[in-house]
């Protein structure tokens, strides 16, 4: 699936994206229906002459409703038990399940790698796997029902009885999704068990016992830790643990003054608190470094050096975190002019926009990210004191700085008046080390100093201001970013800054992702049972599962009509492999490349328009979320929700007719 | 049967003569001019399976389709069963076109074989159709005992079809028929595949059928079935309607009498022939009578491949 596709996906909200769906979906079934009706009568004229044939499509045209409105449900649930009893008689499901089984079983061999992010490796396994065996399993079965039904002529006594050609479409597709709820239900529970299962560890501290006399002291003259990695500023012990499941951890014993009123957040591995004379409080915590994407926490029972340390759970697994996204990012550059996409840096594959530190000679840039944020309640944070923002920034280094050195960024705060004319709140500027590759948290404290324009747009003086009750008094907020080195540059996209709330249950969220794979799976066996009405089997599959590659692909197909698209179409891309063929290099002109390209255009331009009748799966797919640990929104749910359920009503109505306008005994 | 079930019966059969003004509730299926041409994929014509057919079938009747294999026996039963769309003309069933669903509340169908889901048990077969029937589940229930009772199945009623042999799977076919207790029932050679006493049973239950005022259409090309419960018949031929009428009066032939008799010893033989050749007769035959249908039969279909063409309206109905 598309990256930016994915990206855009994060955003859906529901109420925004109804009123365009209806727009779309309702005359694109307009249209459809009315070519239906014309393409109905011209093979009727054909068939039977024009004026029989205006009778037959009349007729097939009057009787839609009462086949649909006057469904029973004692009828479909009788076709859907038989479809269930012949996919059993099959053995699709059987086999189906026998490969996850064994898949489960033998891909837990190669899964304990010592990676960076494991429960990516887990979960992305049987989120993938699962998908494609229940969609393929969707498939088979849903491909050979009516062709078999038909060949074996058992249909005869089917349709020969009061059933309604509505009812034998609706009641397979029933029937088919049944059995894959009931597969995608077992699969999941394997699935979460095993992902839970694997990743779920923890450690032992390598010494003679498990307490802080064990720990090491650091060398002061390299600092260097164990494993040959720089200890922190404060550190004055270091530890390693055992190694577990692939991966060893090292931790610190750090000391850490902080003002009275600015306790450390998790105050579980404090082993020991001295109050200072200037009133400040000495900590000191332990603290486990992150290894194979996360971390420990940690126990402390008794005080000094005899405290036993105990390792807990990981953490960093199992999140699903909830993102309040902004609603709009805009970039401007030195000048303090607006500028689209930020800073070209020449980093094109990246989606994020770059704002620059100036330069030494230049420092005061008005370079920035602004992110206007709405809907900033005390309710939705779990704890309004202690607000976090959470990001993930890219980092563009020049050589002409530092290159060692963490770039520094900062933050600050405005309020956004519904009047102009209305005073603003602007915050002081909070600067930070930006973490590369890793996400970084900021916790932002409610009360926050900062300064009041009066009406004619002067500061007053500095003040404490409320988060919620000054600076998001209408629920509106700005963030900016800036970079604060010069010579370097920050780079961030919407979806990498964010507030947080409470996370959501990881089940939950598990759970979701596998309600997208059951849409999916709705969609596919509503396609599949629709073209069988007018496919043979084999056709049938073939069909299926072309409309359902090109519907994971649609971003990238329609990239590839895009002009500037490097490496020429699927015919083009494929004999390029072959002859081992560098993408970017032109091809040899002569018939043979013109030949090529040609039938790559029209393949591109078929496959285009396919797009736009398949559903773009995009939308049902949650693993992404799930595997990077972000909540599945309710909204993106609903939406995929509607959306299959449009398909699967779309694929009854035309498996409807193309049943009912065919002759069965033929 | 609930009295509700009557009820809707009842409402059904006055809101079809509501919607068609020419509905007779005495005709219950009607062909006119009824033809099909079976086409290949291309579109191009492959067979003239039925040309020009018209018929009308009455409430109550026994009436038998006749014909040689590939005749269009099957064809038109299929055509009034919406199974196939007419080239042209209309075959109507209840009044309604043979293309409506409704109308098959009120029928039962038993195909040339039987089109049954193997893996399903005799039971299991039953309480599918009468689920599509829209029947609750108790009356299912009894529904299906009575009728695998009815056609002696019940010592293999939990076994799959797929064990079953010929007749057996027949048998069950002819149960699925009648599962909505249908007033008009089809049925597409009932006795193939069945043993002697399994014919027997089968025409008794036709005759049943007719007693309890039902309408049968059969066909089938076994002349002594046709001829023992057949109230009127047609013979196809090609596609061609070449008979049609009392199954009594098409045989009569008005210039020959038939004298059966017995207890009456080897020696009288020769006195009633004397008698007869005394009144200037002719003996054609002195035997037990043979099935002269199947001359009928033959005579036609021999004149037919000599003469295309309509026979002449010899029988009077
Ligand atoms: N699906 C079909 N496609 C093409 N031709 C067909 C098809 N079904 C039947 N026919 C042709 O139509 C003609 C009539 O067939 P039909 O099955 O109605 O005969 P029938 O009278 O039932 O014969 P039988 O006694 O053998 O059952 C035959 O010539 C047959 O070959
Ligand atoms: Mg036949």
């Amino acid at each position: 699936m598309s990256d930016s596709q994915f990206y855009e996906n994060q955003f859906l909200k529901l109420s925004e994206w109804f009123p365009g769906a209806v727009g779309v979906f309702g005359p694109l079934m307009l249209a459809l229906i009315l070519m239906g009706v014309v393409f109905g009568y011209l093979v009727a004229a054909f068939r039977h002459g024009a004026g029989e044939g205006f009778y037959i499509v009349a007729q097939t045209v009057g009787g839609f409703f009462p086949d649909w409105l006057r469904m029973s449900p004692r009828r479909v649930w009788a076709i859907a038990r038989l479809a269930i009893k012949e996919a059993f008689r099959r053995r699709v499901v059987m086999v189906t399940f026998g490969l996850f089984a064994l898949a489960i079983l033998f891909g837990g061999w190669f899964m304990n790698s010592n990676s960076d992010h494991p429960d990516r490796i887990y979960v992305n396994f049987v989120a993938f796997g699962t998908q494609m065996l229940v969609l393929f399993m969707g498939i088979l079965v849903a491909s050979f029902s009516l062709p078999d039904d038909i060949k074996n002529k058992t249909i005869y006594t089917v349709v020969t009885k009061p059933v309604r050609a509505s009812e034998i479409v609706v009641g397979r597709i029933v029937g088919f999704t049944a059995i894959g709820t009931a597969l995608l239900t077992l699969m999941g529970i394997v699935s979460f068990v095993f992902v839970w299962g694997g990743l779920t560890h923890t450690h032992q501290i390598v010494g003679e016992n498990q307490s802080i006399a064990s720990f090491e002291d650091i060398d002061p003259t390299t600092r260097l830790n164990q494993l040959g990695r720089r200890v922190s500023n404060g550190a004055i012990k270091t530890f390693q643990t055992t190694m577990d499941d692939g991966h060893r951890h090292t931790g610190e014993l750090i000391e850490d003054i902080r003002d009275a009123d600015s306790p450390p957040m998790d105050a579980s591995n404090v082993v020991s608190k001295e109050v200072l004379p200037n009133g400040q409080i000495k900590y000191r915590r332990v603290i486990v470094d992150l290894a194979a994407g996360h971390t420990h926490g940690v126990k402390v029972s008794g005080d000094g050096d005899n405290a036993t340390i105990t390792l807990g759970p990981a953490r960093g697994f199992f999140r699903a975190r909830v993102p309040y996204y902004s609603d709009s990012l805009a970039f401007f550059e030195y000048t303090g002019a607006r500028k689209e996409g930020g800073v070209d840096v020449g980093r094109e594959l990246n989606r994020q926009g770059f704002f620059d530190g100036g330069t030494p000679w230049l420092p005061n840039t008005l370079s920035r990210a602004e992110f206007d944020f709405s809907g900033i309640v005390e309710s939705r944070f779990e704890d309004p004191n202690l607000v976090v923002l959470e990001m993930n920034l890219g980092v563009f280094r020049t050589t002409k700085a530092n290159i060692q050195k963490r770039v520094l960024g900062s933050w600050q705060i405005e309020s956004v008046p519904e009047n102009p004319e209305e005073g603003r709140v602007v915050s002081e500027r909070f600067t930070f080390e930006s973490q590369e590759y890793q996400t970084q948290l900021m916790p932002i404290k409610r009360k926050i100093v900062g300064q009041k324009t009066d009406e004619s747009g002067n500061f007053e003086p500095s003040a404490e201001f409320d988060l919620f009750d000054d600076y998001a008094k209408n629920g509106k907020l700005k963030l900016v970013l800036r970079c604060e080195d010069p010579n370097q540059y920050l780079g961030a996209a919407r979806a990498d800054v964010y507030f947080r709330s409470a996370d959501q249950p990881y089940a939950w969220n598990f759970f979701k992702s596998y309600l997208g794979i059951w849409a999916q799976m709705l969609v596919i066996i509503s396609l599949g049972v629709a073209f069988s009405t007018f496919l043979n089997a084999p056709v049938t599959i073939v069909m299926t599962a072309v409309t359902m590659l090109v519907g994971f692909n649609t971003e990238f197909i329609r990239e590839m009509l895009s002009p500037d698209h490097v490496g020429g179409g699927p015919l083009e891309s494929f004999y390029r492999i072959v002859t081992q063929n560098s993408m970017v290099l032109e091809l040899d002109p002569g018939i043979g490349s013109t030949l090529l390209e040609k039938s790559d255009q029209l393949l591109v331009q078929m496959l285009a328009s396919l797009t736009y009748i398949a559903p773009n799966f995009s939308i049902f797919n949650f693993s992404e979320s799930l595997i990077y640990g972000y909540d599945i929104s309710l909204d993106r749910l609903g939406v995929a929700f509607i959306t299959a359920f449009a398909f699967f009503i779309g694929f009854s109505i035309l498996g409807y007719f193309s049943l009912k306008t065919r002759e069965i005994a033929k | 049967m609930p009295a509700a079930e009557v009820n809707t019966k009842e409402q059904s059969s006055k809101k079809l003569q509501q919607s068609n003004p020419d509905y007779d509730p005495n005709i219950v299926v009607e062909a006119q001019n009824l033809s099909k041409i079976y086409h290949d994929f291309w579109g191009r014509q492959k067979v003239r399976a039925l040309k020009a057919l018209d018929l009308e079938v009455r409430k109550g009747e026994v009436f038998g389709l006749l014909g040689p294999n590939g005749s269009g026996k099957s064809t038109t039963i299929k055509l009034l069963l919406g199974l196939l769309f007419p080239t042209s003309g209309r075959a109507l069933v209840f009044g309604k076109d043979a293309s409506e669903v409704t109308k098959n509340e009120k029928i039962g169908y038993l195909p040339e074989e039987s089109y049954l889901y193997r893996f399903l048990t005799a039971e299991e077969t039953l309480d599918f159709y009468g689920r599509l029937f829209d029947m609750p589940a108790k009356v299912r229930k009894e529904r299906a005992a009575e009728l695998i009772e009815k056609v002696g199945l019940t010592w293999a009623k939990r076994r799959q079809l797929r064990e079953y042999s010929k007749g057996m799977v027949r048998r069950i076919g002819l149960a699925q028929a009648l599962i909505n207790d249908p007033e008009l029932i089809l049925l597409d050679e009932p006795t193939s595949g069945l043993d002697p006493l399994g014919t027997r049973e089968m025409k008794d239950m036709i005759i049943e059928l007719k007693e309890q005022g039902k309408t049968v259409v059969m066909c089938s090309h076994l002349l002594a079935d046709v001829q023992d419960v057949c109230d009127r018949i047609a013979i196809l031929y090609q596609g061609e309607l070449k008979e049609l009428g009392r199954v009594d009066s098409l045989l009569k032939v008005s210039d020959e009498t038939q004298v059966r008799f017995d207890n009456v010893p080897e020696s009288a033989h020769a006195e009633i022939r004397a008698v007869i050749e005394k009144h200037g007769g002719n003996i054609i035959s002195m035997e037990n009578p043979k099935t002269t249908l199947e001359e009928l039969f033959l005579s036609i279909v021999r004149e037919s491949s000599e003469r295309p063409g309509h026979r002449s309206d010899r029988a009077a109905n």
